[in-house]
């Protein structure tokens, strides 16, 4: 499987590390502890679309947001978190399609 | 009791990965003195003064530096400078010269919060050089090593033998060359990989050669 990654490209899965579906942490000063449970624990893992983050941990070291589907493994969308611009550096590996021709091969 | 032998007059520095005999020291640094002419060489290059700079990816000291994240070229000083990460670079030096190579870097910070460290001693560098190098890293990297997707003055982090690096592609005499730079305490085991994965091409161990960039 290969996974593209907003900043360097399609790489191995192998070198990401999966961190989660994305989700919104409930607010501290009103979250009961079935809340937290939740937040931290229960993941909805759907058979199709999912959002969710990854960790480029053997390359760029970038956290982004990837939207993959769990039984094709196709990713359609990979963005840096919010709180960082897109990257306009690497915006040629994304922009050669690089990225959508590889995710194809994904196999379930 | 006898008496205390005397200290050495000077401290030597040594690279993670051992010397293939003959060993010498050249500028406070043991080195092998081995030379090859092997069709794929291997070198110890840890040696090089290495600087990392990590700023802002669009600030005065990118703008300074002239390397955006993925490229590799030399400066005006012949400092190769590695784009090695957005907001990240690997400058690599001759040897000894990493204080100054730092100060340059953060007297063109112009007030921009940047920061330099020499990791010469925390890291381990080496370089394949000949024709069959790209087929011999093709065995422990996932990267397409192909001229088109990584031609000369490529920078990726990436995972070689299993292991997080830093590979620059940097061609020397017409022929492909790879630098690789690790963890020091990785440094041992990506020498003897590269080794092991190159035996088949005839690689043979080159000393290191002053100045060495
Ligand atoms: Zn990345």
């Amino acid at each position: 499987m290969l996974l593209p990654c907003p900043w360097c490209g399609p790489r191995n899965a192998s070198e990401f590390r999966y961190v989660g579906e994305q989700t919104v942490r409930p607010d501290p000063a009103t979250a009961d502890p079935a809340e937290w449970r939740s937040y931290l624990y229960m993941e909805s893992n759907p058979a199709g679309w999912v959002a969710e983050n990854w960790l480029h941990r053997a390359g760029c070291r970038r956290y982004f947001a990837a939207e993959r589907h769990t039984v094709t493994n196709q990713v359609r969308a990979t963005r840096p978190p919010d709180a960082e611009a897109a990257p306009a550096q690497h915006a040629d590996a994304a922009a050669a399609g690089r990225a959508g021709e590889h995710v194809r091969e994904g196999r379930p | 009791m006898g008496e205390r032998a005397p200290r050495e007059a000077a401290l030597v520095a040594r690279s993670p990965i051992a010397p293939a005999p003959p060993a010498t020291v050249e500028q406070g640094w043991e080195i092998s003195a081995r030379r090859s002419v092997a069709r794929l060489r291997l070198t110890d290059a840890t040696p090089l003064a290495k600087v990392l700079v990590r700023a802002a990816a669009d600030g005065p000291v990118a703008r300074g530096l002239e390397i955006r994240f993925g490229r590799a070229a030399r400066d005006a000083d012949g400092v190769l400078v590695v784009g090695s990460g957005p907001g990240e670079w690997l400058l690599l030096a001759p040897p000894g010269t990493a204080p100054e190579i730092a100060r340059r870097v953060t007297a063109r910070a112009d007030g921009e919060f940047a920061s330099t460290f020499d990791v010469t001693h925390g890291r381990a560098l080496m370089r394949l050089s000949g024709a069959p190098a790209s087929d011999a890293l093709a065995k422990v990297c996932a990267i397409d090593l192909s001229d088109g997707v990584t031609p000369d003055g490529a920078a990726v982090r990436t995972s070689v033998a299993k292991l997080v690096t830093d590979l620059v592609r940097d061609d020397r005499g017409g022929e492909p060359s790879y630098l690789l730079h690790c963890e020091r305490s990785s440094g041992q085991y990506l020498f003897d990989a590269l080794l092991d994965a190159g035996d088949e091409f005839g690689v043979d161990v080159d000393g290191f050669v002053f100045p060495g960039v």
